[in-house]
């Protein structure tokens, strides 16, 4: 039986903390006592028939006829699917998706159905390559259907193949995928990793173009989405469920939706799974054997070793049917393996910034990255209330050092250079130079031909980012490269003290601490 | 007698400076410069509208560094005469009266050597007034030698008095001080520059290089013309804030160069195949102010098709496949035109509130210390310098 | 390079202080209520069993504990004569004095038995820490039982199956006053379970030398002595109820034997006189006094003459 999650108060008897840093994890011994630490609950049992559990989900949907009844000779069938940013890290092969493309797929063979498309929802998200396109459809849906171009990446740019739906009450434009939005039934297959995904969130944002996105992705939105981890109170999801509801006026969405337990750490590292307290000597030895060899590994070394890491999820539920039916189950079991209890707000709030975020799979962790996963991903992974007061300071853990991927990244490279030169605020950085990027003809070529994201998506990762720094008032990284994090707009120190010592002009010299354990992945409900 | 800096012809020192002088410009000051400090006669002056001139503060300029490292092109040795007292950017007063001139004047030369100052009669370009272009800098009474600080028989300002014709002198105006004055011939040579970037209204120019060349081009094109956006690439902190006095629009490090101009133009970056990276697209005008292969290829790569590239300081050999492909024009600037009155423009834009703040950083050293005056120099932007200079009133 | 060797070992430090290496482990107050219920914290013992850890054993043995224990005790051996008879493996029990009894029944044996006999040893005791785990084992070829749920773990069975012999002290703990406890079944359950014969062992002295509570064998080299019994085999139809006082009785009947002679053990054995080898119901001082004697006088200390004067 897995544990439920908790909060350990650093006493004398503590042994060091991990705390993920980059491509490294720290042991961070210098918590001060009564410090709160908030650990995930263990990994939920996985589903013992993941075959079955499909076909049962696919037969006896929520709010929905079975899937083979909606399928009948002659139809379009577009079948949508997440894209390499979930899970995180990847998993180790069969991807769910791929498993449940299959089933969908046996049942369009046997309802007669030819017209059948995939595509992946990448919406401003780099094209995957081929082989990353593979891995998560499988070998045989690949084969199937990628040499003949009926499994590819959404084109947020092909302006062929986008459809514009209307508006909603709001005013929001919703443009999204043609081929999705003319299909007789649209078939979502979602990995809902965290809260936040899933949901309308699926079709409207994953098979979205700029001209919708923009309504939502915005600093504004951002600041109001209190947090984008609870739908309900996130202005973002707001927008999309505004979205949603029209869509489906005009669509016939079938949603699938998968949830995962916690088993992010492989041999040999699953020590990072454990709470530190139960370390086996093995696992110390374990520990103490690859802290060495990250301390000699060259960074390109130190890169391959994590990025290769594949996580061992077990499925915990898959339901298919009615959006919002489904999204409700799913987020049930979701909070159940990610919820903690957390009893108040603390001063500061410490967080480590792990290897891997949405945006740097089989990439660099670059600065502005680094920022969205510790004031985007991590900071509003919380319901009811931020971890940290209005006022608090926020230490984060990472070196700033990792640089930024031409490849992936190119936007990325001159709004770290030349936009939060000018200024790191969300809201005015957005105002001046949101526009330009997103419409710059090199970046949209990129975005198109080659495998980068979209020019504006450097501007989504600091909008994720504006409700923490419109929230705290002090954001320290630890461990970082000076003039990186000065040019985020942040302060850098060498270790916790020194970053304490700093923060301690805005929340004095023995602020209440709490520093959020993850990963693996933890949503605090603070109360 | 007079005291003055004579470089000499010598196969080893130039070899030596051009090995590794680059590299290491203490060696350079060391022992390599074919540069020696002698007592020489003081010119003779026994031709109508030439004058003897005292200096009084004498710059050091990049082409200078270049000739002691030989670095510089043998092309030019044909048009220089050996040994010569080094020293084109000259401050000075008049010794005797010259013509107009009343002794003691305080004159700045235009160290170009005309027809005028040779005493032929005027070439085309002379007589139009395009008095850097005159094609008999070889011949007349005065040895080979394309400048003032070229010449064997004019001297240079690296001595304590040189030669000049009156054709060649611009009186400073009250109030200036010698730096400042100091900075009026570069400032001439960035007018002409400005002149010949050929800029349409709201032009989008690249300044490659932020040592004087490049913050003085900058200054000029701000001033003389209507450029629009002007990106300066400059390496160092104290040359990125003068950019931004001097004009420029936004100043970029050197290896961000073609993404910012990429950015600011909606260009397309290409990657060749073991090169570096070039834009299709880019600033209507790119102007090297450094003369290196890097600088000078980082311009052709960053400007449009059609669009002009501006060698304003002594080119290194580069690619110059984009010239071929984006038909750039790939034009020349050199020293400046008696016909566009530069001079007198210079002197205008020497009397601005930055350049008068720039000409207290000028750094002047006595002759006998030319060692570590051009130790300096070599590293001046790192040591937060722009000018550099020497004042031989103070070696005695 | 120093610099890595330096933050080395910092970070070995660090863990070591950290995980409390070499003491118990402990669970942050606050974190205590999230600790599954202590489940047993016995280590394995596999690798004990294999060719790297016998051949250590050899060596800790013969060029360590055998010239240790001569020099410290001297030890009577009868009845090895049985072993010549039989194949392993065997199941020996014997009481259980002192923590002299497993080397000297160790010792006693041949060492083609020795090498291929494991000791049954309380895994609360014994398996509790690493590095007790670690050095008897290595040192006795010890494995870890439960003494507390009466029937045993499945190690011993596993053991037995790969042909090991055991050595089980039924009492499952050490005397506190020389005498013979109450056995429990064990024994007798795993060699009617595997089918192999018991081998009763008897040895006095060891109290004597070293009981309960000292740390270190008595001065003067004390008389140990240990009996080897006629094997017993369950029958086909004797339940393992029947079969454990079969074995009491043979064990008790040993230790008759090497107080008198077989031929009068013999004769009680078959006249049901043997004494209780739980002792005689006196007050508790006579009962450790009697014990405390060595079975046989001891030898006067050994003089180094050619040193006197």
């Amino acid at each position: 039986m897995s544990r439920p999650g908790f909060v350990l108060e650093v006493d004398d008897r503590t042994p060091p903390l991990v705390v993920h840093e980059g491509l490294g994890f720290r042991l961070e011994d210098s918590f001060p006592l009564g410090t709160r630490v908030v650990y995930p609950p263990e990994s939920l049992p996985a589903v013992p028939d993941v075959d079955a559990a499909i076909r049962e989900a696919l037969l006896h949907p929520v709010d929905s006829d079975p899937l083979p009844t909606l399928l009948f000779p002659g139809m379009r069938l577009t079948i949508a699917f997440d894209d390499l940013s979930l899970p995180l890290p990847t998993m180790k092969a069969p991807d769910i998706r791929g498993r449940i493309i299959e089933h969908v797929l046996t049942m369009a063979a046997e309802a007669g159905v030819d017209d059948v498309k995939l595509i992946a929802a990448n919406a401003l998200h780099r094209r995957m390559t081929a082989a990353e396109l593979k891995h998560i459809v499988g070998e045989r849906v690949f084969r199937s259907f990628y040499p003949q171009g009926d499994l590819y990446n959404f084109d947020a740019e092909d302006r062929d193949d986008l459809a514009h739906l209307g508006t909603t009450d709001k005013g929001e434009d919703i443009e999204i995928s043609k081929r999705a939005a003319e299909s007789d039934l649209l078939v979502y297959v979602n990995v809902n990793l965290v809260a936040m995904d899933g949901g309308h969130k699926s079709v409207g944002i994953g098979l979205a173009s700029y001209t919708s996105l923009r309504h939502h992705h915005n600093a504004k939105t951002m600041v109001h989405s209190r947090s984008f981890m609870d739908h309900k109170h996130s202005a973002m999801h707001h927008s999309a469920w505004r979205m949603g509801r029209v869509i489906k006026e005009t669509v016939k969405v079938f949603q699938i939706e998968t949830t995962l337990n916690n088993d992010i750490f492989p041999k040999p590292y699953e020590f990072l799974q454990k709470r530190e307290w139960e370390w086996s000597v093995k696992d110390q030895a374990t520990m103490l054997g690859v802290r060495r060899g990250l301390s000699v590994a060259p960074q390109k070394l130190r890169h391959k070793m994590f990025h290769d890491m594949r996580s061992v999820y077990g499925l915990t539920g898959v339901n298919a049917g009615e959006v919002e039916a489904v999204h409700e189950r799913t987020l049930q079991k979701v909070h159940q393996q990610h919820l903690v209890e957390v009893q108040g707000q603390s001063d500061v709030l410490v967080m480590g910034i792990p290897y891997v975020g949405p945006y740097n799979v089989n990439s660099s962790l670059n600065p502005i990255l680094a920022t969205c996963m510790g004031l985007g991903y991590y900071f509003n992974s919380y319901l009811g209330q931020p971890v940290v007061r209005k006022g608090g300071a926020v230490i984060l853990y990472h070196p700033l050092n990792e640089g930024f991927n031409q490849l992936h990244h190119p936007s990325y490279v001159d709004f770290y250079e030349e936009v939060l030169a000018e200024s790191t605020d969300p809201a005015v950085v957005g105002e001046k130079y949101e526009q330009q990027f997103a419409e710059d003809p090199w970046y949209r070529h990129l975005y198109r031909t080659s495998h980068a994201y979209h020019g504006v998506h450097p501007f989504y990762m600091w909008y994720w980012s504006a409700h923490a720094m419109d929230h705290v008032d002090e954001v320290i990284w630890v461990g970082a490269d000076r003039r990186a994090a000065a040019r985020l707009g942040f302060r850098a120190a060498t270790t916790l003290q020194d970053a304490l010592e700093m923060a301690s002009g805005t929340v004095g010299s023995s602020p209440s601490i709490t520093y959020l354990h993850n990963p693996p992945h933890l949503l605090a409900h603070v109360r | 007698m007079m005291l003055a800096l004579e470089m000499f012809r010598s196969v080893p020192r130039t070899v030596a400076g051009k090995a590794i002088g680059g590299r290491m410009p203490g060696v350079l000051s060391g022992f390599a410069a074919p540069l020696r400090l002698v007592t020489l006669d003081e010119p003779r002056v026994d031709r109508p509208g030439w004058a003897r001139l005292r200096t009084r503060l004498s710059g050091i300029c990049g082409s200078d560094l270049g000739a002691l490292s030989g670095r510089t092109s043998l092309y030019f040795s044909a048009v220089v005469s050996l040994p010569f007292v080094p020293g084109h950017e000259v401050v000075a007063e008049l010794l005797e009266d010259c013509e107009d001139l009343p002794k003691g004047t305080r004159v700045v030369v235009d160290p170009v050597l005309t027809c005028a100052a040779r005493g032929v009669e005027p070439c085309t370009h002379c007589a139009s007034g395009q008095t850097n272009r005159c094609e008999r800098i070889t011949v007349g009474h005065l040895a080979p030698g394309l400048q003032t600080g070229f010449c064997k028989d004019t001297g240079g300002g690296w001595g304590q008095q040189l030669a000049a014709h009156r054709s060649q002198l611009h009186p400073v105006p009250d109030g200036f001080s010698d730096e400042q004055a100091i900075l009026v011939e570069p400032l001439a040579c960035a007018v002409h520059t400005a002149r010949r970037a050929g800029l349409r209204s709201g032009d989008r120019v690249l300044v490659s290089g932020a040592g004087s060349v490049g913050l003085f081009a900058t200054l000029a094109l701000r001033e003389l013309t209507d450029a629009g956006e002007i990106i300066v690439v400059a390496k160092h902190a104290h040359q990125r804030e003068l950019a931004r006095e001097f004009g420029a629009t936004e100043v970029v490090a050197p290896g961000e160069v073609l993404r910012r101009v990429r950015r600011a133009t909606g260009a397309f970056q290409l990657e060749p195949q073991f090169s570096s990276p070039y834009l299709l697209g880019g600033v209507d005008v790119a102007i090297d102010a450094v003369g290196s292969k890097q600088s000078l290829e980082t311009a052709l790569q960053a400007t449009r098709a059609g669009g002009r590239v501006v060698l304003s300081g002594m080119p290194a050999a580069a690619d110059l496949s984009a010239a071929w492909f984006r038909e750039l024009e790939v034009v020349g600037t050199y020293a400046s035109a008696q016909g566009d009155e530069a001079f007198d423009k210079a002197i205008e834009l020497a009397a601005t509130d930055a350049v008068q703040q720039l000409a207290k950083t000028v750094t002047a050293y006595p002759l006998h210390r030319w060692r570590e005056a051009l130790d300096h120099a070599h590293s001046a932007g790192r040591l937060g310098t722009v000018k550099v200079a020497f004042d031989p009133r103070s070696s005695q | 390079m120093s610099s890595f060797i330096k933050e080395s070992v910092d970070e070995v430090r660090l863990v070591a202080r950290g995980w409390r290496w070499g003491r118990r482990s402990q669970v942050p107050r606050s974190a205590e209520e999230w600790v599954p219920a202590a489940h047993s914290t016995v280590f394995r013992t596999e690798w004990s069993r294999r060719r790297p850890a016998m051949a250590a054993r050899e060596v800790a043995q013969k060029a360590g504990l055998e010239p240790l224990f001569r020099s410290q005790v001297r030890a009577r051996v009868e009845g090895l004569d049985v072993l010549e008879r039989i194949d392993g493996p065997v199941i020996f029990v014997a009481n259980h004095a002192s923590h002299l009894d497993t080397p000297l029944i160790l010792l006693s044996l041949p060492d083609a038995w020795r090498r291929r006999t494991a000791v049954a040893a309380a895994a609360d005791y014994f398996f509790d820490t690493w590095w007790r785990a670690v050095g008897s084992s290595l040192l006795f070829n010890t494995f870890p039982i439960d003494r507390r749920g009466g029937t045993m773990a499945a190690t011993p069975g596993e053991v037995l199956a790969d042909g090991w012999s055991l050595v089980i002290y039924p009492e499952g703990t050490r005397s506190v006053d020389g005498w013979m406890g109450k056995f429990r079944m064990g024994a007798a359950f795993l060699a009617k379970e595997h089918g192999v014969p018991v081998v009763p062992v008897a040895h006095r002295g060891t109290y004597a030398a070293m009981p309960r509570g000292a740390g270190w064998p008595a001065a003067g080299r004390r008389q140990l002595t240990v009996r080897f019994g006629e094997p017993l085999v369950p029958g086909e139809d004797e339940s393992v109820r029947d079969f454990a006082p079969r074995i009491k009785d043979a064990v008790a009947a040993l230790l008759d034997e090497d107080r008198t002679t077989w031929w009068e053990a013999r004769r009680r054995v078959a006249a049901g006189a043997v004494p209780d080898p739980s002792g005689p119901d006196v007050a508790r001082w006579r009962r450790v006094w009697e014990q405390s004697e060595s079975p046989v006088a001891d030898a006067p200390a050994r003089r180094l003459t050619a040193w006197r004067r």
